[in-house]
């Protein structure tokens, strides 16, 4: 999932400080499961927005609507009819939604409500940690499914560095150190010897490509 | 150019080799380095110049080489590859051979976050045994990193740190033995203070055969006062400090606590020089060069060796 | 009663507080008249901070959330959860300046009588310091 965190109200009101009508639109994927964009977050942010308005005695008419996904055309789609009556929209979506909104509709202002984080996990409730960077060259079957380049905050492929505190990391020790976390289940699995290996340094082309990536794929094009 | 670096000729040669570290300042006055490095000349085989240590900017190392090179110092080239990618360091390594710098000491370096720049983006592009194993193909293939061959190959003696106390302990002399196999044919430990625990790793790093393939030089960092020792027992990560060395530094009055520090040191060079398979010290007094003559001369291990370097 | 400055007060509240909630909730809306709003909730861990907000929005001056008695919750941990959704409603009005105060968490004790207009009134009769919410000044 996509995680994001809702941006504090002091820059979302600059944001949307020249505009009288703003339609508050949530994304109903990956921020509503991260508890930053989804229905009931709209709902919320809408509330406050009309409150802070006329504390300030501003006039601000929001609108609320929660799509199903807003990084795909055919769920974009339902904003069209609603469009008209307002100046912006105040997308709680990622920074991908975001940008497929701003796509679709060039000619109407779509802010960003969230600030993007990352590629991440729910492990319980109101936690969520990143586990993926999209490097493009999936290796999680050497680390024993913990990502190094994620996890480790300084992206070793061989080995944990000196630092590390009872398994914890030294950089934030309230984070398990991920080459602590590949040793132990190494062991458990009877493979230490994935770790004889020397890693060759990471292709970084795969990461980075070209400027932004793309995935083309003939079988899905109709 | 003399083919061997001065440490690799002492190392070679079978004699116990001393070397110490120097911090570059954190400006653009090479004075302060230089008179760093006049107090470790002739009483140490090569001088480490750190390479932005924890994180801070400072006068670059490689500039700090070629000072204390002229001088008549044989550096020991720190290069983390927090701050560079392999373009950089690669090139650095060619520079480093270039104006005889023979030494270099991969690492990964501190993060960032500890640093006098938090904000900077951590490269990490390579890690520090990737370091290792781009500059050994380097200098005995011929090629850089992307495959293509380089037209002169870089003269380089390659070494590695290690940290015998960190977690995870029992994986300690293995990641050692990855060091060694990427390239590293010296290696300076962690400051050592827990001997028990530093004989229990020389006994895993012989029972690997490791000694036999590499150089292994103990850390050592003087104790100055009994602040110092309960800061590096509890604020420097990956550090092993034992309860008895702090009561021995706090039980004597503060007037006489450097005293004891350089004696607690001392009786670690001695004791070091009892075990198997290690071949010299590594003296890291931070901001207290001055300490290092005295080590150096009370536990007798000068004068330096004279090596014949090869041509 | 003192309806010039009567206080504007929503109540969320478990119903297991009360068998009779219905009832004798009703003694209650007739005392204090159009003054206080009755929500009950099968468990206090059902409201949301959406709730409180709306209840804010909508011109309440205080929002009271009533659950049982701390280790009494039918559900085990309900008005543990009813704590964290009241404090993050809280953190939102604080962001556009209404005195998070107007919300407020009772939790019942286990002596409390099982009868919600004996355990509110006594609450409801506290002197109370916040005037009339910032939201109502000069709208009505």
């Amino acid at each position: 999932m996509i995680t994001g965190t809702r941006k504090p109200m002091e820059e979302i009101r600059a944001m949307i400080a020249p505009f009288g009508r703003v339609l508050v639109a949530g994304c109903g994927t990956c921020v509503a499961e991260c508890a930053s964009g989804g229905e009931k977050e709209v709902a919320l942010l809408a509330s406050q927005l009309r409150m802070d308005a006329k504390l300030r005695k501003i006039s601000l008419e929001v609108g609320e609507i929660t799509l199903d996904r807003q990084c795909v055309y055919e769920f974009i789609d339902q904003l069209t009819p609603f469009l008209e009556n307002y100046d912006a929209v105040l997308s709680l979506a990622c920074g991908a939604g975001v940008q497929a909104v701003a796509e679709v509709f060039p000619q109407w202002v779509i802010l960003p409500g969230l600030d993007t984080g990352f590629l991440g996990e729910t492990r319980e409730a109101g936690l969520w940690l990143e586990n993926c960077r999209g490097c493009g060259e999936c290796r999680l079957h050497l680390f024993a499914g913990v990502c190094p380049i994620t996890r480790c905050a300084k992206r070793l492929f061989n080995g944990p560095c000196g630092g590390s505190r009872a398994g914890q990391c030294e950089v934030s020790p309230e984070v398990q150190c991920a080459w602590h976390l590949i040793l132990e289940r190494l062991e458990r699995q009877g493979r230490m010897d994935c770790l004889e290996e020397i890693y060759p340094p990471c292709d970084w082309s795969r990461h980075q490509g070209r400027g932004p990536r793309k995935i083309q794929r003939e079988d899905q094009r109709a | 150019m003399k083919h061997r670096s001065n440490l690799q000729a002492v190392l070679e040669g079978a004699h116990f080799a001393v070397t110490a570290e120097c911090g570059p300042p954190r400006g653009a006055d090479s004075q302060a380095l230089r008179e760093k490095a006049q107090i470790l000349k002739g009483c140490v085989d090569a001088v480490n110049v750190t390479d932005n240590q924890t994180a801070v900017v400072r006068l670059c190392s490689l500039a700090s080489c070629a000072i204390l090179k002229e001088m008549g110092l044989d550096p020991v080239l720190q290069m983390t590859t927090r701050d560079r990618n392999r373009i950089a360091l690669q090139s650095d390594l060619l520079g480093a051979s270039a104006l005889g710098i023979r030494n270099v000491l991969c690492l990964s370096g501190d993060h960032v976050c500890f640093g006098s720049e938090p904000q900077a983006m951590g490269v990490f592009d390579l890690d520090s045994i990737q370091l290792l194993y781009a500059a050994r193909t380097m200098r005995d293939q011929g090629k850089f990193i992307g495959g293509g061959a380089l037209s002169d190959p870089p003269k380089l003696f390659l070494g590695a740190v290690e940290n015998p106390f960190a977690d995870p302990l029992g994986f300690r002399a293995r990641r050692l033995a990855k060091k060694v196999a990427a390239g590293a044919q010296f290696i300076q430990t962690q400051c050592i203070y827990n001997l028990e625990r530093f004989r229990e790793w020389m006994k895993q790093v012989r029972d690997l055969g490791l000694d036999q393939k590499t150089h292994i030089l103990a850390g050592l960092t003087p104790l100055k006062s009994a602040r110092m020792a309960r800061y590096m027992k509890e604020k420097v990560a990956g550090m092993d400090l034992p309860d008895a060395i702090l009561e021995r530094m706090e039980k004597v009055p503060a007037s006489k606590q450097t005293q004891e520090g350089i004696k607690i040191a001392l009786e670690t060079i001695e004791a070091l020089r009892e075990i198997p398979g290690l071949r010299g010290i590594h003296i890291m007094a931070v901001e207290w060069e001055q300490v290092v003559p005295q080590l150096v001369a009370d536990s007798g291990l000068l004068p330096r060796p004279s090596v014949d370097r090869g041509q | 009663m003192e309806s010039d400055q009567q206080v504007h007060t929503v109540v969320f509240f478990c119903q297991q507080l009360d068998p009779q909630q219905d009832l004798h909730s009703r003694d209650l809306e007739r005392e204090w008249g159009s003054g206080i709003r009755l929500f009950p909730m099968h468990c206090s861990g059902r409201v949301e901070a959406l709730h409180l907000l709306m209840a804010v929005e909508q011109g309440a001056d205080r929002v009271l959330l009533l659950t049982c008695a701390e280790g009494r919750c039918r559900y085990r941990e309900g008005n543990l959860r009813a704590r964290r959704r009241l404090e993050y409603a809280r953190s939102l009005l604080e962001e556009i300046g209404i005195e998070p105060g107007r919300l407020e968490l009772r939790m019942a004790s286990s002596q409390s009588p099982r009868h919600i207009a004996r355990i509110l009134e006594p609450i409801l009769r506290e002197p109370w310091s916040h005037g009339p919410s910032p939201l109502s000044m000069g709208t009505d």
